[in-house]
């Protein structure tokens, strides 16, 4: 019976998203760096275990702007016009055919460091990050789901590594980023001061501490513990900004932002992060983001009873019906989250969407393929022309050739990127 | 000349193994190079290097990195059929077989070699099995770690420092669980109450089963009799959407109301509960309230089988676990026991929980049906029939019934009444309390005490070494600071106290390699890497305890009785009797086994309900005990590969259909030699391990058999080779499925060596039991379409040759494999307890360790005992 009267309720609808026009804290940016025009704005959305070859990519023979969104695509019809889908890119050093997420953003070679079995580079949100961060309270911010490994992510904590190639934490609940987004726990400023003192003074002892473990380690050891360094300098960095942003209150929306419910999972998951991003946005809390999305809970709540990692091997029968029914849902919610970025009104008439460089994909392309990597780009904050299929002449083009097309259209300064031989020129003309 | 002389003995131990035993090197063999000049130079030639690739040149020595990049693309080129391309002259399948072989087996032996440490060892902070076991034993509190980031970074140990990674948020995770831990370890106030709290089961159970069933017929049954009878009626004036609505209550009704009506006409419900699969009745909840404080408590209850209804033996167990958000759903299963006596003579069962601290309210509103509100979530124990944890595969097993018989199954056990008792507490305050405040309740709360519960704190928290001064200046400071703010002398030491176990001193296993010993024959290259008595201790009782060292091991460090010989076995020994050693065992063998796998997949609960939650849980446990009954009886390692004896307790064997045992307990079960259990390849586990969890994967097992038992890894699944899907859709038997892999090349040149393997385990279904006949069927909703029985062949050939006829004569061929077997297991032992990868300059001491074990029995322990024998162990 609790089947059929099942009561769905629309989560997402619990989150006020906050009005521009009334944040007070916006003004007081605007008056610190008056620009003109709105800021420029990176998305980047993973999605882990690939898609079903046979329904997701267009037909290679139609490029340019004549061309059907096949099954996978369809939900997002009504954008067709203002998305690139692109074909032929990938990550040449990647062999891992479960790790989807790992060498996403970096294009990394896992063996590039003699003496270890694993390292990494930086990722091309992080490039981003560190121009985009300087104004925001949050430099960046990582999202992220539980049992990233059985959605086909790969090792790594999100899609973001820093410029040692070590992993950064995401927020794998919606819960966990709306509280580190949006709550306020109302205590008084002066109060506030006195805590970051006081965690200040904690970064200092245990520093103290890791003077003297220092003492004597060898070369490997003393880099082993500047992972340690490092956290603690990045959380001293979170405080410095903390303290500059202490006096402006988190961005207030009109009507009080929600909680999201913490039983949250799968396509609802999903919908509250996309509506998350999008205030967050709306509030200039961060301008750079990437979300590492659950496939494994996704599809459950779809009403599959196969795990990822099945549907990932999927054969014609049941277990490619759940692959493409998940390709479609995702289409479908993305298709969603970019209406909501049109319909956002920055104050000077344009859209949020008009300054968003949006990516969708993952390292993985289909069953144990990694060439031809799914790409989905959107958003003009790029300069990208959109309505169009794109064929790579060359099919093994690197695909931070398209992170670092994205990073300049962005406006971030930067010569290369991983693997990059140039900019996909092709994506601006 | 005295300066030359100094730098040779530096080096000369480095040098040793690399001197003794041959580091291979990744060439490929010269033969293949005919076959590239022949299909490949035409255009990968000096000259022409068409797409950057330059074959010609490139040599066949694997051991660069450039070298080994470049191979790695004319292996996935090759693979995924790119190459040559289709319209020039293509190798044959021989020829392109062998150059796969050989290419794939050479670039994993590149790998290693450039990936080698060279024997460095990484200094690494605590996984989150250390962090949860360290902390226990430091504060008495079970902490739940796995908040914490994930500790694997790619493949090997979590004890590899290289991959154990520090993020930004960590440290903040780390003060917090840390403060959770403190909250719940130190203790003010009289000691808590010990409860004994008994809930009569038809109480808990005859109101809501009442109310539910009451619910159906008013606003099922009897509102569609009035809709009805009022002749035309819109059903909104009934409260109702729309007809579907009202006809579906009322088909709701007709389902549902016999075995509700029955189930309360039943006499024995008046004086107890049954358990049924599904509604009505499908746990009896004993919620703890809200007050209880979190510890550890016992539950218990009363429960029989009901006879009359001569229930399938695998049917009488009970399952007792926290209810989760649904009284029909999933619960976090604690235990599993086998009931015995009848429901006329019902026996007690008892077992102890966790009490965790409450989190939130738990209280919801289950409706306007039943007008009461019942308490759902995290603090009710709930008690099962054993089933398939999901509730729709248990509804699935009810309908079944009900749709033939118009009935559920006849209920299998019956409860009289449960209870629970708690909080269970032996001393107050608890000992790890009193060895924070070590000088008593009565003792003055002065600062220079609260100096010295610091430093004393902070040294056993950092393994012995002495915080510095200034750290405990700083640490005073919060503790004087929290006191002006007013909180009492207890309370304020938290805070400062979470910091030291937020330090590097705790959270990483330094070995400065600073101590001396008394073996090394020379001071200089020697002395500077021997670790010092207490880091050996540390470094032992993290690789068997996977906890901190005790007393009586820091007590023989400082004695100088441990690092000899003597002292080194005794305490090896005393380690492995200790009941933390089975904290060494499943962390070593869920990963050196790949148990990971276990949690891959759903297994089908249509097809095996029997392979539930429970039986999963038995039969993960039975591979660790089985290791663990090894290493304490001191028996062969090769008894993991065929034995008489299986290690097992009531429910694996109900499941195994094993008679006599009895208890919940793991013991020692002998078993004809000629019954497909007793050594890994009969567990439930690895066999379940290789499924998909709906069809055995001969692939799977046999690349897992390759690995683990042969020690002779097949390479890495490449990634883009074509997958084969011709045919998908039949019903065909997994063989002559498999057959497809021997059309191309690319697949042929691994899967020949692979998937013969798994034919002679296709005598076990997909969660491991034993079958005559292969079962396929097409299936949709479950519903079955189509389905078919297939005949099986068990027979195959191993990569060199070996024929074998049929699982038992495979276990044979393995079991005189049993040298390799050892030496994957040595080798696996060494990097999980040295924390990095076994390495080309680690294959001396392999032998070495092999050596000195076969002397000893070839037992787990001898091996053991090698291995901190070994000089490697001692040092950093």
């Amino acid at each position: 019976m609790n089947t059929r009267r099942h009561f769905l309720r629309s989560s997402s609808a619990l989150i006020a998203l906050p009005m521009l026009e009334s944040l007070g804290f916006r003004r007081f940016v605007s008056a610190a760096s008056q620009t003109a025009t709105p800021p420029k704005r990176m998305i980047f959305l993973g999605f882990g275990w690939g898609v079903t070859r046979e329904s997701w990519y267009p037909d290679k023979s139609t490029v340019g702007t004549d061309y059907e969104l096949p099954k996978g695509l369809a939900p997002l019809k009504r954008h067709q016009k203002d998305i690139t889908v692109i074909q032929g890119l990938s990550n040449q050093f990647n062999n891992e055919a479960h790790w989807g997420s790992t060498f996403y953003l970096t294009g990394a070679n896992r063996y590039a460091e003699p003496g270890q079995s694993f390292s990494n580079t930086i990722s091309a949100d992080q490039v981003a990050a560190e121009v985009f961060g300087r104004d925001t309270r949050f430099t960046s911010i990582q999202l992220g789901c539980e049992n990233a490994e059985g959605s086909g992510h790969g090792p790594g904590l999100s899609l973001a590594w820093n410029r040692q190639g070590k992993p950064i934490a995401g927020l794998n609940h919606p819960v966990a980023a709306y509280h580190r987004l949006f709550a306020d726990d109302g205590t008084p400023l002066e109060q506030r001061q006195a805590m970051l003192k006081d965690q200040r003074s904690i970064l200092d002892t245990v520093l103290t501490d890791a003077k003297s473990v220092k003492r004597g380690l060898t070369k490997t050891d003393i880099d082993k513990l500047d992972e340690y360094y490092q956290s603690i300098r990045d959380i001293e960095t979170r405080l410095s900004k903390e303290e500059q942003w202490l006096g402006v209150p988190k961005a207030k929306p009109k009507d009080p932002v929600e909680e999201p419910p913490s039983e949250v999972a799968g396509v609802e998951e999903v919908k509250i992060m996309y509506d998350l991003m999008l205030a967050a946005l709306q509030a200039d809390a961060t301008r750079v983001l990437t979300y590492r999305q659950p496939v494994d809970s996704f599809i459950r709540g779809l009403g599959a009873t196969i795990t990822g990692h099945n549907m990932s091997h999927y054969q014609p029968g049941m277990r490619m019906e759940v692959s493409e029914m998940r390709d479609r849902k995702q289409s479908e919610l993305l298709a969603g989250f970019i209406d909501k970025l049109k319909a956002s009104k920055e104050p000077d008439g344009s859209s949020l969407f008009d300054h968003v460089s949006l990516s969708y994909g993952s390292n993985i392309q289909s069953i144990h393929y990694l060439d031809n990597c799914p790409t989905v780009i959107t958003g003009g904050g790029t300069g990208v022309k959109h309505g169009r299929h794109l064929v790579m002449p060359d099919p093994k083009t690197p695909l931070c050739n398209l992170w670092l097309t994205l990073l300049k259209g962005s406006g971030v300064e930067v010569e290369s990127h991983g693997d990059s031989t140039g900019t996909i020129d092709e994506l601006w003309s | 000349m005295r300066g030359f002389f100094a730098s040779f003995l530096v080096v000369c131990p480095l040098m040793l193994p690399a001197s003794a035993a041959e580091t291979p090197r990744a060439v490929l063999p010269e033969r293949h190079a005919a076959v590239l000049d022949k299909y490949c130079l035409e255009c990968h030639d000096t000259a022409t290097g068409k797409g950057g690739i330059d074959l010609e040149s490139l040599p066949l020595d694997l051991g660069t990195i450039e070298s080994a990049e470049t191979w790695q693309k004319v292996l996935n080129t090759l693979n995924s059929g790119e190459m040559p391309p289709e319209k020039k002259p293509q190798p044959g399948f021989d020829e392109k077989a062998a150059l796969l072989d050989d290419l794939s087996a050479r670039l994993v032996t590149a790998r290693k070699l450039l990936s080698d440490t060279g024997g460095e060892i990484t200094m690494r902070r605590l996984n989150r099995r250390e962090y949860e076991n360290t902390i226990e034993e430091l504060l008495g509190v079970e902490v739940d770690a796995k908040d914490l980031p994930a500790d694997s970074g790619s493949d090997g140990f979590d004890t590899f420092g290289s991959s154990l990674f520090f993020s930004s948020d960590q440290f903040e995770q780390y003060i917090a669980l840390a403060r959770k831990a403190l909250d719940a370890a130190i203790v003010t106030g009289p000691k808590p109450e010990t409860k004994i709290v008994r809930i009569e089961a038809e109480e808990e159970a005859n109101r809501r089963i009442r109310g539910i069933f009451r619910g159906y017929q008013k606003q099922g049954y009897v509102a569609w009799k009035r809709w009805q009878a009022s002749k035309g009626k819109p059903t909104t004036d009934f409260g109702f959407p729309d007809d579907k609505e009202i006809e579906f209550r009322k088909l709701v009704w007709d389902r549902e109301s016999p075995d509700f009506a029955d189930y309360l006409s039943r006499e024995e419900t008046l004086t107890g509960a049954f358990l049924t699969v599904s509604n009505p009745n499908p746990q009896v909840g004993l919620a703890i309230p809200d007050e209880a404080p979190a510890g550890r408590y016992r539950v218990r209850a009363r429960i029989g089988v009901n006879r009359a209804a001569k229930p399938d033996p695998s049917r009488t167990f009970v399952e007792i676990g926290f209810r989760g958000d649904d009284i029909e759903g999933a619960i976090d299963l604690i235990d599993c026991r086998k009931i015995n006596a009848p429901m006329t003579n019902p026996e007690v069962i008892e077992t102890e929980v966790a009490l965790p601290p409450l989190s939130r309210p738990l209280t919801v509103d289950v409706g306007s049906q039943t007008k009461k509100k019942v308490t759902l979530g995290e603090r009710v124990i709930a008690f099962r029939q054993r089933l398939p944890n999901n509730r729709d595969a248990a509804r699935f097993l009810r309908y079944e019934s009900v749709n033939e018989t118009g009935f559920n199954t006849e209920p299998a056990l019956w409860i009289d009444w449960v209870e629970w008792e708690g909080p269970l507490v032996e001393t107050w305050p608890p000992a790890s309390h009193e060895a924070i405040f070590f000088k008593g309740p009565e003792a003055g709360k002065t600062d220079a005490y609260a100096r010295e519960i610091l430093e004393r704190f902070a040294t056993r928290a950092f393994r012995t070494r002495t915080p510095d001064p200034e750290f405990l200046d700083s640490l005073m400071a919060f503790h004087q600071a929290e006191t002006k703010a007013g909180k009492p002398f207890e309370e304020a030491l938290k805070k400062p106290l979470s910091i030291v176990l937020s330090s590097p001193g705790f959270l990483y296993l330094k070995e400065s390699g600073l101590g001396f010993s008394p073996n090394a024959e020379d001071e200089l290259g020697q002395k500077s890497k021997t670790l010092t008595p207490a880091e050996l201790a540390v470094r032992l009782s993290y690789f068997l305890w996977s906890a901190p060292p005790d007393e009586a091991l820091l007590a023989a460090a400082d004695k100088g009785t441990l690092d000899t010989p003597d002292g080194l076995e005794r305490q090896v020994d005393r380690l492995l009797a200790d009941e933390r050693a089975a904290g060494f065992v499943s962390g070593f063998t869920h990963q050196w086994l790949h148990m990971e796998r276990l949690d891959f997949f759903n297994y089908n609960h249509r097809l095996y309900p029997d392979f539930d939650d429970s039986v999963k849980m038995a039969a993960r446990q039975e591979v660790y005990e089985t290791i663990l009954n090894l290493l304490r009886r001191n028996r062969p390692l090769a008894e993991l590969l065929k034995s008489d004896t299986l290690v097992i307790n009531d429910l694996l064997a109900d499941y195994y259909g094993i008679e006599g045992v009895n208890g919940p307990r793991f013991r020692e079960v002998k078993v004809p030699v000629d019954t497909p259990r007793g050594g890994l390849l009969g567990m439930a586990a690895i066999l379940a391990m290789g499924s998909d969890g709906e069809r055995s994967s001969p692939v799977e097992r046999g690349a897992w058999v390759m690995r683990k038992l042969l020690h002779n890894p097949p390479p890495p699944a490449p990634p883009n080779v074509p997958q084969l899907s011709r045919h998908a859709g039949k019903l065909l038997p997994a063989r002559e499925l498999l057959q497809a892999h021997m059309e191309e090349a690319q697949c042929a040149q691994c899967h020949r060596k692979i998937d013969p393997i798994g034919y002679g385990l296709e005598h076990f279904n997909a969660v491991g039991l034993w079958r005559e006949t292969e079962y396929t069927e097409i299936a949709a909703n479950n519903r079955v379409r189509q389905s078919k029985e297939h005949p099986i062949d068990d027979s195959g050939t191993l990569p060199d040759g070996t024929k074998f006829d049929g699982f038992f004569e495979l276990r044979d061929v393995v079991v005189s494999r049993h040298e390799s077997f050892a030496r994957g297991f040595v080798e696996h032992l060494i990097a999980y307890a040295l924390g990095r990868p076994f390495g080309f300059t680690d294959q001396d001491l392999a032998d070495a360790i092999l050596e000195q074990g076969r002397k000893q029995g070839a037992t787990p322990r001898a091996y053991l005992h090698a291995l901190v024998q070994s000089e490697a162990f001692r040092r950093k």
